[in-house]
C-alpha cells in the first residue's frame, strides 16, 4: 500500500511557515514583523545614515533576485534530468549522474565559484554574472536532483505499473502520472533549496557582481559605517527570505488538493 | 456458450527465473476470444506472474507469447501499442490519486488514442453507470472505499475499449463486505462476453464464470480442466490437496 506520509528533511534553508504548524506561523509572522519595524525605525530616526544605505542598495537587491531566479530555474532543469539520469537503467547515463552529484556535493560552492570565475577565466572570458549563475546552477543541480531523486522514489511502484498496463510509455508514464504526485513530496525541500540558495547568492560578491552584500561593502568601504550598513544588510536578507519562505508555503498549499479537500 | 475458435493469447514454454528461483517452468496456455479463464494457486505458485508475462510487466527468459498475432517476446514488437488492447485490474486498484475518478478513466485514451475529450468523458460516464459509481464521477480516490476504488479501476482500464482484460487477484485486497460489489461487476463483464483471464481465490467466481480453471504450484500449471471437472473430480493430489484446504 502507498505509505502517504513521506517527508523529506533537509536541514539548511530557512523554516518554511506552515498554518499546520501554529508554533513556526506564529516565528514566521513574529519575525517578519521585527525586521519591518526594525527597519522602518532605523531609517525614520537615524536617517543618516540608514536612509542612505537603503538608497544605496537597491541595485544590488535586483541583482541578488536575479541571480537567484535565473539559478532556481536552472538548476530546476538540471536537477530533474539529474534525478532522472541517477534513476536510469543506463548504465552509462546513471554513472555520469552520479559521479556529478558526488563531485559537486563535495567541494565547496566558493572554492567552485572560484573556480568556474578564475581558473576556468584562464582559458576562456567569462563574464562575472554569468558564472555566478553557472556555479550556482551546476552546485544547486546536484541538490535539487537528489530531492528529485528521492520524490519518484517516494511513488509506489504500482502507479507505475498501472500507467504502463494502460499503454502509457516510460516517459508519458515520468510526466503524467509520477512527477506530478512526486512534486507533493519534493516541494517543501525544493523550497528549502530555494531559500538556501538565496541565501548563498551572497557568496557571489566576491566575483565583483553587485549584489545586495557586495553595495553594501562599497557603501561601507566609502562611509566606514560597517556596523550600520551590515546590520541594515543582515536586515534586508532576513526580509527577503521570510517573504520568499511565505511564497514557498504558499505553493506548497496549492499542489496538494487531492487528499486535503 | 457458444464460442469462436480464434486463439486471442497463445503461450508457449515460457520460463521465468527471479535469481535461483523458478517463477515460472515451462508453461503453455491458450485462450480464445471471449473465454474466460480462472487461475488458482498457492502464494509463490507463480500465477500472478504468469499473469503479469502476459501484458510483460514481467518480462519472460524464455520462450514465446502471442497476443492476438502479436509476439510480445520479440524485441520490436511495440509493448506499448499491445498493452492498449489489455485491460487490466491490480490487487491494490493503482488509481491515480492525483486525478479525479473521470480523469482517472479519461486520461488514457485522450492521450493515448486521441479520443476528442467530449467523446472520452461521455464514454467514462457511460462506464461509471455500469459500475454502478457514477455520482462518485468528480470525487477523488482517496475519498472512495476499496470496493468502490476497485470497481473504477475496472472502468479505467474498459475505458481503453481493451480486447482482453487481466485481473490479477482483485479481491484480494478487500474488506469481505465489498467482494460482492466487484465480483457483481466482474460477472457482467463476462457474461457480455469479454475474454478474461483472472487470477483470484474467489472459488465461487471460478465455479460461476470460468471456461478454464488452471491450477498453479511451483512455477508449473499443474492441472487445466473445466470448473465441472476440477471442482468435482481432480486427477492430480496436489489439486485435490489444495483444494480440501481452501473449500
Amino acid at each position: 500500500m502507498r505509505d502517504k506520509n513521506i517527508k523529506i528533511d533537509v536541514t539548511d534553508g530557512a523554516a518554511i511557515p506552515t498554518r499546520r504548524d501554529p508554533g513556526l506561523f506564529n516565528a514566521w509572522r513574529v519575525t517578519l514583523i521585527g525586521t519591518v519595524i526594525a527597519i522602518v525605525s532605523l531609517v525614520i530616526f537615524k536617517p543618516d545614515p540608514y536612509l542612505r544605505i537603503i538608497k544605496f542598495v537597491p541595485d544590488g537587491i535586483l541583482i541578488t533576485f536575479q541571480v537567484t531566479f535565473l539559478s532556481i530555474a536552472l538548476s530546476l532543469i538540471v536537477g530533474l534530468f539529474t534525478g532522472l539520469g541517477r534513476l536510469s537503467k543506463n548504465r552509462a547515463i546513471n554513472l555520469i549522474a552520479s559521479v556529478y552529484v558526488e563531485v559537486i556535493r563535495g567541494i565547496p560552492l566558493l572554492v567552485q565559484l572560484f573556480y568556474i570565475y578564475y581558473a576556468l577565466g584562464t582559458f576562456f572570458r567569462i563574464h562575472p554574472f554569468t558564472a555566478a549563475v553557472t556555479a550556482m546552477t551546476v552546485c544547486y543541480g546536484a541538490y535539487m536532483g537528489e530531492v528529485f531523486r528521492a520524490g519518484i522514489q517516494s511513488i509506489d511502484k504500482g502507479q507505475t505499473e498501472a500507467a504502463r498496463s494502460l499503454g502509457f510509455s516510460k516517459s508519458q508514464t515520468m510526466f503524467y502520472v509520477i512527477i506530478p504526485q512526486a512534486m507533493r513530496t519534493i516541494l517543501p525541500p525544493v523550497g528549502n533549496e530555494f531559500i538556501a540558495l538565496l541565501k548563498d547568492t551572497s557568496l557571489v560578491s566576491i566575483l565583483a557582481v553587485s549584489d545586495l552584500l557586495r553595495r553594501g561593502r562599497e557603501f561601507a568601504t566609502q562611509t566606514f559605517a560597517y556596523f550600520e550598513t551590515y546590520t541594515m544588510v543582515a536586515l534586508l536578507y532576513l526580509m527577503i527570505t521570510l517573504i520568499l519562505s511565505k511564497i514557498v508555503s504558499i505553493m506548497e498549499d496549492k499542489v496538494k488538493p487531492y487528499d486535503q479537500k | 456458450m457458444t464460442k469462436s475458435d480464434e486463439t486471442i493469447i497463445t503461450i508457449e514454454n515460457i520460463y521465468k527465473f527471479f535469481g535461483d528461483i523458478e517463477a515460472l517452468s515451462n508453461v503453455s496456455l491458450k485462450v480464445r476470444k471471449k473465454e474466460k479463464m480462472v487461475i488458482i494457486g498457492p502464494s509463490g505458485s507463480g500465477k500472478s506472474t504468469l499473469l503479469r508475462a502476459i501484458n510483460r510487466l514481467e518480462g519472460v527468459d524464455r520462450g514465446k507469447i502471442v497476443i492476438d498475432g502479436q509476439d510480445i517476446t520479440d524485441r520490436h514488437c511495440n509493448i506499448n501499442k499491445v498493452r492498449m488492447e489489455l485491460g487490466m485490474v491490480f490487487q491494490n486498484f493503482n488509481l491515480f490519486p492525483h486525478k479525479s475518478v473521470l480523469q482517472n478513466l479519461t486520461m488514457a485514451p485522450i492521450k493515448l488514442k486521441k479520443v476528442p475529450p467530449v467523446q472520452a468523458r461521455e464514454n467514462a460516464m457511460r462506464l461509471l453507470e455500469k459500475v454502478g459509481i457514477k455520482e462518485k464521477a468528480t470525487a477523488y480516490p482517496s475519498q472512495l472505499s476499496g470496493g468502490q476504488q476497485q470497481r473504477v479501476a475496472i472502468a479505467r482500464a474498459l475505458a481503453m475499449n481493451p480486447k482482453i482484460m487481466l485481473f490479477d487477484e482483485p479481491t484480494s485486497a478487500l474488506d469481505p463486505e465489498m467482494i460482492g460489489e466487484v465480483l457483481d461487476v466482474m460477472v457482467n463483464l463476462a457474461l457480455e462476453g469479454m475474454t478474461m483471464v483472472v487470477v483470484t481465490h474467489e472459488m465461487g467466481f471460478a465455479r460461476q464464470v470460468a471456461d478454464w480453471v488452471v491450477f498453479m504450484d511451483e512455477g508449473k500449471i499443474v492441472e487445466t480442466g473445466t470448473p465441472e471437472h476440477f471442482f468435482q473430480s481432480p486427477e492430480h493430489p496436489r489439486t485435490k490437496k489444495f483444494l480440501s484446504q481452501i473449500l
